[in-house]
């Protein structure tokens, strides 16, 4: 290579990772459906001609795994009868999907008659299908439920529209007109990005452009290994519960093997079980989820490609929970794909404390709270995640009231905005202090409490709980978090805590209050600063009983003033009743 | 002789710009910034300058105070007096992961702590009834919690106080002066709906306010002993100026003070060369910024964000602000090697202190400036007139060191790579604002200022195919003061209050609300200047009913009745479509109600050349060698203060004055219009 194509290379390198961006906010622009376009509930890719991912740009982090799995899928099936102007679809979770919703575009792009990459598009589509409106559910027990199967086809044959096909997605489709205009859009955007693809060959020429896909691979597979190489090397492994397998009440028992060596990270599920409801992942969710935390421990901030996933190993029994086959529902897979991430972040955390915290709430506690309002006779509906506590560092406490692993820049709407729009007051939205958190050295985050009144006759109220009967884990002494739960205040009845409600009827006037768990402790609570103690007393995080029985430091009850002398005798009392307890 | 007199603090350098209102004469000053007393920088450039401040007819200043005072975390400490149940809206934020693979994220800082927020039981709904009335126990208690802790400022910001703000303007009378503290009033800051975005931007104001005081009385003080008679006006981020009192009271709106200036100027340049659409590019020292204005009307939105960054959700702010978007390059930015061995550049710069190598005051990173010297882009006698001392060994042997010899490659091949990287960030911000918005870059000229501005410009409108690039006859160093001489005084009023169009009365409500909000504007112009001839136009943030985003849309003034509804809601479409790409059926509504006022101060007119030269002979300076795109070159340098509109140059050439340098390419042509700006094409164009 000449010297002066090594900056040439750098900047064709940045245009391709650029023109991801562009055709990330080119779909979120034009998209007609809030999912998208709110909750960036979609990601858009380019790889090489074989596949490999050069560039992507996810709005959640839960979509970094599935793309070049899609393109090896198109790859696979088309090989040698893809043409420009072709648009292939799919959305078959068994192989390189999520769940039905959620369908994937590929586009390949020419150069003359070589293909020279596939750019990719998933996005949520509102309609699919299936039994229920919305398509995705909670009580499936097999995939026709959940809509309509786009198993590789071409939606477009050499820049037509393939009508016949289109034809009979819209025919399936509640809403026929969303799932037209998202899918063109998310065309419209694949077309910003091709050509900008085609002006970088024109201004570079092929090769130059083929060279700089290769040192894109190039590097990540060297910044992969460099990074691996910082990791502590071998075996770890970890274990956790499910709260239930998506239909009966029976916690799914999950467990993780990560190897790392020299130049590979292995993650092994063998030995998980197997879910029937729709909360599995299919394998290539799973390997997203195996990705989040990869990604996470070695660099979080690297513009990650095929080259710097190549070491990344992910296996999965299937049948299990993590690598679904057919006819298995995968509907809410969200729920088994956080495990991935989080069994595997559980079995490095304490050998990788400059990059993981303590176990944090992890579900994403997908609330539904709609109906019509008949004071104007309208519909609405609040459909969202729930923020939630995260575990403690090894230098610093956890976070409060944030999105979940599996959510990214995802916003949690306004208070005053929901209270305008909907038939709904929300009574208070806090920390959920009282619900506590992990206490140690460093202390977990606090969840949430968001209490939903009633404004209107009658309202549905849904809502999928994780993390309700296995708290967050705590590390290094550090305590376990506390529960996801919810409280339904019914009119003439007692409160009813619960982590599953289905279209459960609210009547005007009455409450839910959700309430996020607050995440792991790091360390012995009996090593915190006790100045740390006293603050976290002044600022109500926890009471002054707390703050003597867990942490062993004794407080004036007025001034808040340390009595060292007390504080340094009861941590050793406590140590030493801790000790007769071990021994007996 | 009549001055008026522009004041910008940047990251590097304070600029002042003066211009005699008689002869036309301009005058200028850069001098370093202070960051720790920026007044001391300010009076420094005045003295330098000479001006007689008894013959000064205005003063704008664009000061960094409040945006530092917010970055440093120096603010003062603040108590919130919030409505009960809603005490940790500043800690629970919008919960949102920017740095979504980064687990060890930790969102912005609440400012207030949590045992300063403190809860008043009172409610008032969504659509402003008073659900409970206010316990005014409850503010008295936390008075006195505020004066035991040593509160120095106070803020009160309760929930749905954008509908009815009766419970914050009663709990701010019973807390007014009893307490040695300033006191903001959540719905004095924005009548915009978000609890947290109000709040927050409240309490920032709150947290500013005690130092900006402090500062703006000092600057006055000053002023008024160098013989000023008048009131200074400070810059606002929406482009206007307002009054020191206003910035004493609302240092929020100050936020983005000095920035928006060299938009207000480009848009002034563009109007005098007649083009409507243009970005403006701001290279300056540490930083890039450009902005996009179609029309001639600068974008100013209400969602600016401050210390945002792709790690960061930062805090949001709500007050108008000229659209901008900045990016870490400028002319101090450091080139630096990756951890796999890739050059980079930025968003590290070494600024003003220790400042590129070449300036010799202790750098020892290789910058762009380093790069422009070793390559004889820029002329190492000639930086700020001769005024800085350039040492050209410092900079080759930082770059031979540090870049060339770990590729083994020549210091001007390494010098090179480093100047094209930071071309490539300059573009990136281009796109940003362009082709990420949903515009094409070609449809724009490029005007440009900031000492580095001009240095990208020639090579970006290579790489975006733009057709045209402007560089003003200000000094593009000192562009953004000279801005503020343009400026008007201006106040924004935005006002939440969902009004579906296609339901009764909207009629009613919308002539009510404007009337309301105009009469509103035109009483703060009494009490701020007592004037009356302001000129007031109206914008409508709508959206179609169901939907989040809202897309801004310019009303006329006047009575409104159902055919002017019709004229607004097609209006609306039409902008909905070029920003979304899409229309929709269904109802439309107006979410918030945007008033501006400005009252328009005497514009000074830029002069046309006299006397203009007849040959290029008169400005060539002489000949430089200069390495570019691999090869050595000889190039003509030109005076840009001496140019003329009866001659052309072709590319290559080098065009400077003191305060920066234009590299024209090999495929480009230089003009100069008969005010003295600069006009760069392709050669193929016009």
């Amino acid at each position: 290579m000449s010297k002066s194509d090594l900056f040439t290379l750098e900047i064709i390198k940045s245009g391709l990772i650029t023109a991801n961006e562009e055709m990330f906010y080119a779909f979120g622009r034009t998209a007609k459906s809030p999912v998208i376009y709110e909750v960036l509930d979609y990601a858009v890719a380019m790889t090489n001609s074989d596949g490999d991912l050069i560039a992507q740009a996810p709005g959640v982090p839960g979509f970094s795994g599935v793309l070049d799995f899609a393109a090896r899928e198109v790859l696979d099936k088309w090989n040698g009868e893809l043409f420009p102007g072709d648009v292939v679809g799919l959305n078959v979770p068994y192989k390189s999907g999520t769940h039905l919703n959620d369908v994937t575009l590929a586009m390949p792009v020419f150069y003359k008659d070589e293909l020279l990459s596939i750019i990719l598009n998933k996005g949520h589509w509102s309609e699919v299908g299936g039994m229920h409106f919305g398509s995705w559910t909670s009580d499936s027990t097999e995939i026709y439920q959940e809509g309509i199967l786009l198993p590789c086809i071409k939606l477009y044959k050499e820049g037509k529209p393939n009508k016949d096909v289109i034809d009979i997605i819209l025919e399936n489709s509640r809403l026929p007109q969303h799932t037209l205009g998202d899918m063109e859009a998310q065309v419209a955007s694949m077309k910003v990005a091709s050509r900008r693809v085609e002006r970088l060959v024109e201004k570079y020429g092929i090769e130059m452009v083929k060279k700089a896909m290769e040192k894109i691979l190039a590097d990540g597979y060297r910044l992969a290994l460099l990074n691996i190489s910082k990791l502590p090397k071998g075996v770890f492994e970890a274990e956790d519960y499910i709260d239930d397998d998506g239909l009966t009440d029976n916690p799914v028992y999950v467990k993780v093997r990560v190897t790392i060596s020299e130049n590979e990270f292995v993650a092994d599920f063998t030995g998980s079980g197997s879910a029937k409801g729709s909360i599995a992942s299919p394998y290539a969710a799973t390997v997203s989820g195996v990705r989040e935390t990869y990604i996470a421990v070695t660099d979080p901030h690297i513009h990650f490609n095929g080259g710097y996933f190549r070491p990344l190993k992910v296996i999965a029994p299937p049948g299990s929970v993590f690598h679904p086959v057919k006819p298995t529902p995968t509907s809410t897979y969200w729920e088994s794909m956080a495990y991935a991430t989080d069994l595997v972040w559980k079995a490095l955390a304490p050998h990788v404390p400059d990059k993981l915290t303590a176990g944090h709430f992890l579900s994403i506690l997908a609330t539904i709270l709609g109906g019509v309002d008949n004071r104007i006779g309208e519909p609405f509906a609040i459909v969202e995640p729930q923020p939630g506590g995260w575990g403690a560092g090894y230098d610093k406490d956890g976070e409060s009231g944030l999105v979940a692993c599996g959510d990214g820049e995802t916003f949690i709407a306004s208070n005053e905005v929901y209270e305008k729009r909907m038939p709904i007051m929300v009574d208070r939205y806090c920390l959920n202090v009282e619900g506590g958190t992990g206490h140690g050295k460093f202390r977990g985050g606090f969840g949430v409490i968001k209490d939903y009144r009633v404004l209107c006759d009658e309202a549905y109220f849904t809502v999928s709980i994780g993390r309700s009967k296995f708290p967050p884990w705590g590390v290094a002494g550090g305590m376990d978090g506390t529960p996801n739960y919810c409280v339904i205040f019914k009119h003439g009845e007692e409160p009813k805590v619960t982590r599953k409600v289905a279209a459960l009827k609210l009547r005007k006037g009455e409450v839910v209050s959700l309430r996020s768990g607050g995440g792991g402790g790091w360390g012995d609570p009996l090593e915190r600063d006790p100045e740390r103690v006293r603050m976290d007393v002044k600022n109500e995080y926890i009471t002054i009983k707390v703050a003597k029985e867990i942490y062993g430091v004794v407080l004036h009850p007025n001034t808040l003033e340390i009595d060292w002398d007390a504080t340094n005798e009861l941590r050793q009392k406590i140590k030493r009743e801790r000790q007769k307890k071990t021994t007996k | 002789m009549v001055y008026r007199i522009g004041i910008d603090i940047g990251g590097a350098f304070t600029d002042l710009v003066g211009y005699d209102d008689e002869t036309g004469e301009l005058v200028w000053v850069k001098d370093e910034t202070t960051p720790h007393d920026p007044s001391i920088g300010v009076l420094r450039t005045i003295s330098k300058s000479g001006i007689d401040f008894s013959k000064v007819f205005s003063i704008i200043h664009g000061q960094t105070l409040v945006i530092n005072t917010i970055i440093e975390r120096k603010g003062a400490k603040v108590g919130l007096i919030t409505t009960k149940g809603f005490r940790d809206v500043l800690e629970l934020q919008r919960s949102n992961r920017r740095d979504m693979y980064n687990f060890r994220y930790q969102k912005p800082d609440p400012i207030v702590p949590r045992y300063l927020r403190l809860e008043v039981e009172e409610r008032v709904t969504a659509d402003g009834e008073i659900l409970k009335p206010m316990k005014e126990e409850d503010v008295e208690n936390a008075l006195e919690r505020f004066v035991k802790e040593g509160v120095e400022s106070i803020c009160i910001s309760f929930i749905n106080s954008y509908a009815n703000p009766n419970h914050e303007l009663r709990a701010g009378e019973i807390v007014q002066g009893r307490v040695d503290a300033p006191v903001t009033l959540g719905h004095e800051i924005t009548r915009e709906w978000r609890e947290y975005e109000r709040t927050m931007t409240a309490v920032l104001n709150a947290y500013v306010k005690p130092k900006l005081i402090k500062y703006l009385t000092k600057l006055e003080e000053a002023f008024k002993e160098r013989g000023f008679k008048r009131s200074p006006f400070v810059m606002l981020s929406n482009g206007g100026v307002a009054t020191f009192d206003i910035a004493k009271k609302f240092p929020i709106y100050t936020i983005e003070s000095g920035p928006v200036a060299g938009v207000i100027g480009g848009v002034y340049i563009a109007k005098l060369v007649g083009d409507s659409n243009v970005i403006i590019l701001d290279g300056g020292s540490t930083t890039t910024k450009a902005s996009l204005v179609e029309g001639l009307i600068p974008r100013v939105h209400t969602e600016y964000y401050v210390e945002r960054t792709k790690t960061s959700a930062g805090y949001p702010v709500r007050v108008p602000v000229v659209d901008t978007f900045e990016i870490g390059n400028g002319g101090t930015s450091i080139a630096w090697i990756d951890s796999i061995g890739n050059l980079r550049v930025g968003p590290k710069a070494a600024g003003a202190y220790p400042g590129p190598a070449c300036y010799g005051k202790g750098g020892t990173e290789p910058t762009v400036t380093d790069a422009y010297v070793v390559n004889g882009l820029i002329n190492p006698e000639y930086l700020l007139g001769g005024a800085m001392r350039i040492h050209k060994k410092l900079a080759y042997d930082v770059i031979e060191q540090k870049v060339a010899d770990h590729y083994n490659i020549s210091v001007q091949e390494a010098a090179e790579g480093i100047i094209k990287l930071a071309n490539e960030n300059a573009a990136f911000a281009i796109r940003v604002v362009s082709v990420q918005r949903g515009y094409d870059p070609r449809d724009f000229t490029l005007i440009v200022h900031g000492g580095s501005g001009p240095m990208f410009a020639p090579f970006i409108a290579q790489e975006l195919e733009i057709k045209k690039i402007i560089v003003p006859v200000i000094p593009p160093g000192v562009f953004s003061a000279w801005g503020m001489l343009t400026t008007d005084i201006r106040h924004d009023l935005v006002y939440t209050e969902i009004v579906r169009l296609d339901k009764e009365p909207a009629i009613r409500k919308i002539n009510d609300i404007y009337s309301r909000l105009e009469m509103k504007i035109l009483e703060i112009f009494r009490e701020e200047l007592g004037v009356g001839e302001v000129v007031i136009q109206r914008y409508a943030d709508m959206r179609y009913y169901g939907q989040e985003h809202t897309v801004k849309v310019p009303i006329l003034s006047g009575n409104i009745d159902a055919e002017e509804i019709n004229v607004i809601v097609n209006r609306f479409h039409e902008y909905h479509e070029r920003e979304y790409a899409f229309r929709l059926e269904g109802p439309v509504e107006i979410v918030n109600f945007h008033v501006v006022g400005e009252y328009k101060i005497r514009k000074f007119e830029l002069k046309e050349i006299e006397n203009p030269a007849e040959s290029s002979d008169d400005a060539l300076i002489g000949e430089r060698r200069v390495y570019l795109n691999g090869d050595d070159l000889t190039l003509s340098v030109y005076n840009k203060q001496k140019l003329s509109p009866r001659f052309k140059i072709n590319g290559p050439a080098i065009i400077e004055d003191p305060t920066s340098t234009v590299l024209v390419l090999d495929t480009q042509k230089v003009s100069v219009d008969k005010y003295g700006n600069v006009i760069i094409s392709e050669s193929g164009g016009i």
